[in-house]
């Protein structure tokens, strides 16, 4: 702690902009002295550390330190601990008359009236601690006012504030970005656009208020965030990362709870400016290239772009940006059919846009020569971002009675497994029309069993084992079977538990029911018994395993 | 009822000697009572806000109590002077202790364990006391820091002091009962006379000039049984600013050119006892023939260059203000003979000198 002491000391010392840079772990320190102070009685703090009055003293004068979140409240915390009930000598005596001083100052200190003005708010029946917050609102919405005009008449009005000043303001503000009074002030600097060529904030400054909107002690509307991610990068490489964070942790997120993440966040709205999508789907990309496609990953991504899409549609209705700026290497074309939102498509023509689909992202994925369109990954990232039409796919093979479309078995295939070859897509194709085939004789059996199931989705002996991705895509099938089938009520949980007998799957099971729910709340889909079915199954894989 | 205006009284007594020597007898067990009278009454402003009948009685209570303190010669110190401040009475009396140096080192400890508990308090409440005085802290530290920003060097903070005063003032006039016809002109006189004077006339003309939306009153909302509207108060102002010449005298003259233009422009009754003023002044003034102006009689007349200062302001105002100054030049120039050559009349020579001589 003695070291601590002369490290802090010297940094009191330094100029305001250094302050600023260690105020946070000062508060910190502060908060370390306080808990060991507390402990001890006056003398005995004397007796110990005879430099902490110097220490104290240096801070109360520090107006930065006292502006920052708590440090006030902790440094008065300290000073209390100093105070002897009952001084026995001169020294205590003195000690005691000092640190009151110093309390005083605390609280009384920085005298910003003349003696007229003293006179005036005494005659009418005010004190300072009445109208201070009158005149902190009133000193902020005269800044406002002169920012604003700044920034609107530029060079032609008369009372033009220097970058000098307005960056000096930037720097004052760091301590204060939590202070409730001072919004409108940071909004302001926020929005403000100078005529200078480089940016005329402290960087420091925008770290501050960043960090406040993350823990969200500070609260700015959607325009002066944009503002504050466009111009300083890391903060938004920040806000990304907090909310991966928060969206991959190791509990189980469900996809409503993402959705209110993402919301919370404001990212979605923000990435309506396609710098900003482009950075965060950038960061997107490598998660999911780092987790090798997390489902976790894949769902905050799916969910992230729904909020997007939204967001853009309420913006404006006729579009600012066209598509391509947020989509630079993907086809237009595949980008508007991806787009397009199956509740305005009678639920009997969906396939019509899933082969469209299928179709050309099948071209862009098979022909070689298609550079432009970034390989296979980048398709599959694509479409990965409008991963709700998968889902429909798989929904559509299981529910409809047609011999199943190439196109559709495609689409699902790639969309589990990218990296295929041509050769091994098509076996697991193959695979998957046999599955389908045996599923469809059972659809409507009266006298469906978990055996007859298992049968269906039995491995042939003749062949290679199923690789897990295509497994994987089996028991999904198996599963919208059991919801949508008349049958499949009965024999679900039989039938789960057989497919589902570790952890591991449990998991993925449980975040396919999720998936489901949540696309069909959507998409506003009347299956009253398949989503009660689909419901309870969650509730008890829930409680059942570790997987929530 | 009566026992709540009774504890009001005692509480406002004991605010008042909180500020001197008196305290330095307190033990911790006087400081804690004082603490708990302050909280009961906290208490009764937050249960009794909404109710018109125990809120006017108690506010008249110590309305009666502030202006009784007020006449008496010296200018005491206020404690509680409307109902608003019982919901920060507590602050105002820690404040004070806080500062009172005569208070005993035993008692003094006391009071900083009751305000400054420590950090087990959850503080997310901001209805604690500790909250309260922490922010207080922060405040004035984030004013001192704003202060030295802003076009030129301290008008940031001067302008904003001489706002806020305004709002203060306003406030005040809201709350005079005005079942005393007289009230706000004699609380008003009443200030004119205590109060420094050339900063009075400041405030007022901010007073004038604030939007006409109501300012609100310090960190509260507007509350209920306020029902005087918000520009009364303004309309106060003026009423008496007219009624009371020597005021308005040493209003036209003190204040900066611009100002009182901006004044005129937003309030017509008082543009017209401007004008009025200021052709008065004129009528002060001869032609002296050797030096080629027009100079005053006596020294404390207004000079040439300071009327037309004030006129040349008036008429780069917006309409109507404008036409109506150049009406009234006109007039006066007709009065005198309309005279076209200079010397003959000041208001001839200031139309020529203000380009608008014909």
């Amino acid at each position: 702690m003695q070291k601590l002491s002369v490290w802090d000391q010297a940094s009191t010392l330094e100029t305001q902009q250094d302050t600023c840079l260690h105020l946070p772990r000062f508060q910190e320190f502060l908060r370390q002295v306080y808990e060991v102070l507390k402990e001890m009685d006056s003398n005995t703090i004397i007796e110990r550390f005879p430099t902490i009055g110097q220490l104290l003293a240096k801070t109360c004068w520090n107006p930065f330190i006292l502006a920052f979140d708590e440090s006030q409240k902790i440094l008065i915390w300290c000073l209390c601990c100093l105070i002897n009930k009952e001084p026995q000598n001169s020294e205590e005596s003195k000690l005691n008359s000092w640190t009151r001083g110093l309390l005083s100052h605390i609280l009384s200190a920085f005298r910003f009236d003349t003696k007229e003005v003293g006179l005036f708010t005494q005659g009418l029946g005010f004190a300072p601690a009445d109208y201070c917050p009158g005149l902190l609102k009133n000193m902020v919405l005269s800044l406002v006012s002169e920012l604003r005009e700044n920034h609107l008449n530029g060079f032609n009005t008369q009372r033009r504030m220097v970058p000098e000043k307005i960056r000096f303001l930037s720097r004052v503000c760091i301590p204060l970005v939590t202070l409730p009074d001072i919004e409108p002030l940071v909004e302001a600097l926020l929005i403000y656009h100078g005529h200078e060529p480089q940016e005329v904030l402290w960087p420091e400054f925008f770290d501050a208020v960043n960090e406040a909107f993350l823990l969200k002690k500070i609260s700015l509307p959607i325009s002066a965030v944009v503002c504050l991610w466009l111009r300083h990068l890391p903060s938004l490489e920040k806000a990304t990362l907090h909310l991966f964070d928060k969206l991959i942790s190791s509990q189980r997120n469900f996809l409503r709870r993402i959705e209110c993440f993402l919301k919370d966040s404001l990212l979605p709205e923000a990435a309506c400016h396609p710098a900003i999508f482009r950075i965060v789907d950038e960061m997107f990309r490598y998660a999911l290239l780092e987790t090798d496609g997390a489902p976790e990953v894949l769902a905050a991504i799916q969910v992230f772009t729904r909020c997007f899409v939204e967001a853009l549609e309420k913006k404006n209705k006729q579009l600012k940006f066209t598509f391509k700026t947020y989509f630079p290497y993907a086809s237009p074309s595949l980008v508007m059919m991806l787009l397009q939102h199956p509740k305005e498509i009678p639920q009997e023509l969906w396939h019509q846009p899933l082969k469209h689909i299928s179709e050309m992202l099948r071209e862009m994925v098979e022909d070689q020569t298609h550079g432009s369109y970034g390989g296979p990954f980048e398709c599959w990232f694509l479409f990965v971002h409008f991963g709700g039409w998968a889902d429909i796919a798989a929904e559509q093979l299981v529910m409809s009675e047609a011999e199943p479309p190439e196109a559709l078995l495609w689409l699902l295939a790639f969309s589990y497994s990218p990296r295929d070859r041509s050769l091994q897509r098509a076996q697991t194709m193959t695979e998957v029309k046999a599955v389908l085939g045996h599923l469809k004789k059972l659809f409507r059996s009266p006298t469906l069993s978990a055996k007859d199931l298992q049968a269906a989705a039995a491995e042939s002996q003749a062949r290679d084992p199923r690789p897990p991705l295509c497994q994987k895509l089996i028991r999904r099938l198996i599963l919208n079977f059991l919801l949508w089938a008349p049958g499949g009520h009965v024999i679900a949980r039989e039938v789960i538990t057989l497919m589902a007998p570790t952890d591991e799957l449990t998991h993925e099971m449980t975040g396919l029911l999720d998936q489901t729910l949540y696309r069909w709340d959507h998409l506003c889909m009347e299956a009253p018994k398949s989503r009660k079915l689909a419901r309870e199954l969650l509730e008890e894989l829930c409680l059942a395993g570790t997987a929530c | 009822m009566e026992s709540l205006l009774q504890h009001l009284e005692r509480f406002s007594e004991l605010l008042a000697v909180s500020r001197t020597t008196h305290v330095s007898p307190w033990d911790p067990a006087t400081v804690r009572r004082a603490l708990q009278w302050a909280r009961y009454l906290r208490h009764v402003h937050s249960r009794f806000g909404r109710h018109v009948r125990i809120r006017t009685a108690l506010e008249r209570r110590l309305q009666k109590r502030w202006r009784q303190e007020g006449t008496s010669g010296s200018f005491p110190v206020p404690g509680l002077t409307n109902f608003q401040a019982l919901g920060r009475c507590d602050l105002l009396l820690s404040l004070r202790l806080l500062e009172n140096r005569a208070l005993g080192d035993a008692a003094y400890h006391y009071l900083l364990q009751q305000l400054f508990p420590g950090p087990g308090v959850p503080d997310a409440d901001e209805e604690t006391l500790q909250g309260s005085l922490v922010r207080l802290a922060r405040r004035r530290s984030a004013v001192h820091m704003l202060r030295f920003t802003g076009y030129g060097e301290n008008s940031v903070l001067e302008d904003s002091v001489l706002k806020t005063q305004a709002e203060l003032l306003l406030q005040r006039l809201r709350e005079v009962p005005k079942a005393e016809g007289e009230g706000p002109s004699r609380f008003l006189s009443a200030l004119w006379d205590r109060l420094p004077q050339n900063n009075f006339l400041k405030v007022i003309a901010a007073a004038l000039l604030l939007p006409p939306s109501s300012p609100r009153p310090q960190g509260e909302e507007l509350e209920l049984g306020t029902p005087k509207t918000p520009g009364q108060g303004g309309q106060e102002l003026v009423r008496w600013l007219l009624a009371k010449s020597d005021v308005m005298a040493a209003f036209c003259h003190n204040l900066p050119v611009g100002l009182l233009t901006s004044v005129a422009g937003r309030h017509p009754e008082l543009s017209r006892a401007y004008l009025g003023l200021l052709t008065d002044w004129g009528r002060h003034l001869r032609y002296d023939l050797e030096k080629g102006t027009w100079v005053g009689a006596e020294s404390q007349h207004a000079s040439w260059e300071e009327l037309y200062g004030r006129f040349q302001s008036l008429c780069q105002a917006p309409p109507p203000l404008k036409d109506e100054v150049l009406t009234a030049l006109e007039s006066c120039k007709a009065q005198d003979g309309d005279f076209q050559v200079p010397g003959l009349s000041i208001w001839t020579d200031l139309l020529l000198a203000l380009g608008r001589g014909s």
